[in-house]
């Protein structure tokens, strides 16, 4: 492959995997990296051949992007900060009864399945390598979150008589994780 | 030096290369090859997702310009930025001398 081919394949490279912002400047950097060469002489051939070797293989770099991306951030947050929710939300089911609350079983059932699908979308985050299938996943994740949280906060004040005390902790942590998750969206979703 | 040997240590290199003024990614890895005469072995590309963790992290800002028709995004160090390096400078101060003490024999460093 010739030089300008070499460059031209490894920016469509990064570019069909990462945002256009990111793919850009990649971009600047990897002509700034080939001009140096030529400045030592390089031919154009050997200039981009170096340049490229030097920039590291586009999946190493698109995978060190995806470490670092806000998809990953918010994905280790909300993973750590999941079983304490939990708790507290466990702790109003079983101080409330739960299983007197007016609520139909198939809401029962879709309430689980959809909790353990974002937890399966949140460890997938955490563990692909691939920038847009984590930035998919993670924004998934936040958006299946912040509709349970905010159907959970909507049965335990609305369906509810005797709100049970744990709620006065559930509530408010259910309803920072919605302001997290909007934020988390926005950033993820970033261009 | 390999990316592994360098893990936790990466950002103070990146900030301590911003801090005689803004540069762009490639200019960071010049300078950090230039400050350590060449002996950093890092594929330029990692450089990149690492100051995108620091202007997360607030530590440093990315602005954007146009130069030989290309987008440029050029970085320099926030207020947040000298104060980390500040302390990541003093910590690694405090880690070279009591290693150094311990494998070459010398005094410990006061840990006050």
């Amino acid at each position: 492959m010739s030089g300008s081919g070499l460059i031209e394949g490894y920016r469509a490279a990064v570019a069909a995997q990462l945002p256009a912002s990111v793919a850009d400047e990649l971009a600047d950097g990897l002509a700034e990296t080939y001009h140096s060469y030529l400045e030592k002489g390089l031919g154009a051939d050997a200039a981009a051949r170096a340049a490229v070797a030097e920039f590291g293989e586009p999946a190493v770099v698109v995978a060190a992007f995806t470490r670092a991306s806000p998809a990953r951030r918010a994905a280790r947050r909300l993973l750590l900060t999941g079983p304490l929710i939990g708790a507290c939300w466990g702790a109003v089911l079983v101080t409330g009864h739960a299983w007197t609350w007016p609520v139909p079983l198939v809401a029962r059932v879709l309430a689980g399945v959809s909790l353990a699908a974002v937890i399966a979308l949140l460890a997938a985050t955490v563990r692909i390598s691939h920038y847009r299938p984590a930035r998919r996943a993670a924004t998934a994740a936040c958006a299946g979150l912040a509709a349970w949280d905010l159907a959970a906060v909507a049965v335990t004040m609305v369906l509810i008589r005797h709100t049970p005390w744990p709620a006065l902790l559930a509530v408010p942590a259910s309803a920072s994780r919605i302001a997290f998750t909007a934020r988390a969206i926005r950033s993820v979703l970033a261009p | 030096m390999r990316a592994e040997e360098l893990k936790g240590h990466l950002d103070a290199l990146l900030l301590a290369a911003l801090e005689g003024g803004p540069r762009h990614g490639y200019a960071v890895m010049e300078a950090l090859r230039e400050a350590t005469g060449g002996r950093l072995d890092l594929p330029t590309g990692t450089i990149y997702p690492a100051l995108h963790r620091l202007a997360d992290a607030g530590l440093i800002a990315g602005s954007w310009s146009v130069v030989a028709g290309r987008r440029r995004r050029v970085y320099q160090l926030t207020v947040a930025g000298r104060r980390a390096l500040a302390g990541k400078r003093a910590a690694w101060r405090d880690f070279a001398a009591t290693i150094g003490a311990a494998l070459e024999g010398g005094p410990c460093p006061d840990p006050a």
